[in-house]
């Protein structure tokens, strides 16, 4: 209710326009959330009520918008991890836990452990994956799903409830830290990114999953016309929730190019910083490495 | 005495068949270093080994950035701040190499009690494994092992550079190839090269397999080249026509089949492959000179 009132007035105004697209840019007192534009204080609130309100339906609705390919997304993004046995990793934003399970899973997995040796079976009790989220909800939803896989007791797996901009990790601390599909929703971007290099250890390495921009001509189009056509309304069909939705697809288009967010890692103090596209840009791997 | 020794101590703790050839070849380890010939060129490859961090930029084909004090040939940019996190990928090769053969070839002679501690030792190969053992070494976190674009490939071609470079410093050092025979001066320069591939010769046919996946075959044909060339250059080769792409295909071709041959060599210091490859060689020259007539 309190979105709706929120957009009738900015509508009115319409401070900003769509050119400006980037976070840094904006006044200091006010930032984006969607197309409109909010004051700092309350994008934390607001985007904690969007997660609030579509957690229970989160896992489906990713499914339905993405085509089941968000799987393969996250696949991507662990594979490109490389994690190993005795591993601290640190999953920011990563609520409902998917990049966790498949992490864990892929240092279990059968066919590693014929290759290791003596000495790995005691490293890999020391494995630990992180997953924070500032969401409670997210986290639960999280925890229940980590039972019905079986990871209930798994002692690797610890659900902590953080903010990216303010992480309660030490320096240097990590050897991994991923953030998939979570870091628009930040308001200080170069905060999480600085926390980021702050936790991660010497050769640590830092992915980030997100939605991003594309350019192709023809696909572009088609792009646009299913983000703000189709997904609002499967929103509204499936979750009851139309402004979530909306509000997610506007974030995707406010939020930095691959090449400035490439360029923002950088400047956090990452070394190597590439970029994978996937799906002609839809979704992009950034990644870095912390000397 | 050593063979023997090992031979009846290693079988009952080695657990595949194919690990008994393996086990012999740390024997051989020692001939490169007390055999006189080849002494200069393993203390040369000593000395190449400790300026390593510095001159692994001349090699690696895709860095851009130098560090201060290097002596490689080929011309570079300089870029200092960004030369630091190649530098670490370097580091972290090359203390992986330390960890893919089943034995370093000092201990063995080093004693008995080295040999024993070594024996509880599991190879790990080329090996992502081995990039970890490597990295945990250098005090870097394993997670940078992920960074590499083809893991695996990564450390091969490393190691390829790594042993044209030592060959580089060895043609330097080496001035007595002037009073060879060109075909003796190729089939040298050969042996030297291969010898350096000695101590990984067990994991020396899964390093191939590496080097013949699909997505690696440009960069292993681009070093073979490049080692070729250098060879050919080195023995005084001045061609400027069809010649000079006709003998660095039958160097190539020689090299490859030498290399493979001496995968299953068993005689004592290779001795084999070396017959094997002087024959080659002189063939080669002949039918050169056959075809000039």
């Amino acid at each position: 209710m309190a979105l709706r009132s929120i957009y009738r007035g900015l509508k009115k105004n319409n401070l900003l326009s769509p050119l400006c697209n980037s976070c840094s840019h904006l006044h200091s007192h006010s930032t984006s959330f969607g197309y409109k534009e909010v004051r700092e204080e309350e994008k934390s609130q607001m985007v904690g009520n969007v997660f609030t309100s579509v957690a229970s339906s989160y896992d489906l609705m990713n499914d339905l918008m993405s085509g089941g390919l968000h799987r393969l997304w996250k696949e991507r993004l662990v594979s490109k991890l490389n994690p190993f046995p005795g591993m601290k990793h640190l999953d920011v934003a990563g609520g409902t836990g998917d990049v966790a399970f498949r992490i864990l899973e892929s240092i279990n997995n059968v066919g590693r452990r014929a290759m290791r040796d003596i000495h790995d079976d005691n490293v890999l009790d020391e494995t630990q994956i992180f997953v924070c989220d500032i969401n409670p909800n997210m986290l639960n939803v999280g925890k229940k799903r980590a039972q019905e896989r079986g990871f209930g007791d798994n002692k690797s797996l610890v659900w902590v409830e953080g903010d990216a901009e303010a992480l309660k990790f030490e320096d240097g601390s990590m050897d991994g830290y991923t953030i998939a599909f979570g870091i628009r929703n930040v308001t200080h971007i170069e905060k999480a990114l600085a926390e980021a290099h702050r936790v991660l250890k010497r050769g640590g390495r830092f992915l980030c999953l997100e939605l991003s921009h594309v350019e192709l001509p023809i696909f572009k189009d088609l792009y646009d016309y299913y983000s703000f056509s189709v997904i609002p309304a499967l929103g509204e069909l499936v979750a009851g929730d139309r402004e979530s939705y909306q509000y997610l697809v506007e974030s995707v288009r406010r939020f930095p190019s691959q090449e400035k967010f490439a360029k923002m890692i950088a400047e956090a103090g990452f070394d190597k910083v590439e970029y994978e596209n996937l799906v002609g840009g839809v979704v992009a791997i950034h990644s870095g490495l912390k000397f | 005495m050593y063979r023997s020794a090992a031979r009846r101590i290693l079988p009952a703790v080695c657990r595949r068949a194919g690990h008994f050839r393996s086990k012999a070849s740390p024997v051989r380890f020692s001939a490169p270093i007390i055999h006189p010939a080849a002494f200069s060129a393993a203390a040369a490859s000593e000395n190449a080994r400790n300026h390593k961090p510095n001159n692994f930029e001349a090699s690696k084909i895709s860095s851009s950035s130098s560090s201060s004090s290097n002596e490689g040939r080929k011309p570079r940019v300089t870029d200092r701040p960004k030369a630091h996190w190649q530098e670490e990928q370097a580091r972290v090769l090359q203390a992986s190499l330390r960890h893919v053969p089943d034995y370093s070839k000092n201990d063995l002679l080093i004693g008995w009690d080295r040999l024993l501690n070594f024996i509880g030792q599991i190879s790990l190969g080329w090996s992502d494994a081995a990039m970890i053992a490597g990295a945990r070494e250098v005090g870097v976190s394993p997670s940078i092992v992920g960074s590499f674009p083809r893991k695996e490939a990564a450390l091969v071609e490393f190691f390829m550079d790594d042993c044209l470079q030592r060959l580089i410093d060895i043609i330097d050092l080496k001035e007595d190839l002037t009073n060879l025979i060109p075909s003796n001066r190729v089939a040298k320069l050969v042996r030297i090269r291969l010898e350096m591939q000695a101590p990984y010769i067990s994991k020396w046919p899964q390093a191939l397999s590496i080097q013949a996946q699909p997505s690696n075959i440009a960069t292993s044909f681009k070093q073979r080249a490049m080692l070729v060339d250098e060879i050919w250059h080195a023995a005084g080769d001045e061609s400027t026509d069809i010649d000079w792409y006709v003998k660095r295909t039958v160097l190539g071709g020689i090299y490859s089949t030498t290399e493979i041959y001496m995968l299953t060599d068993t005689s004592p210091d290779f001795r084999d492959t070396w017959a094997f490859l002087d024959e080659r060689v002189r063939e080669a020259f002949d039918l050169k000179r056959r075809c000039k007539r």
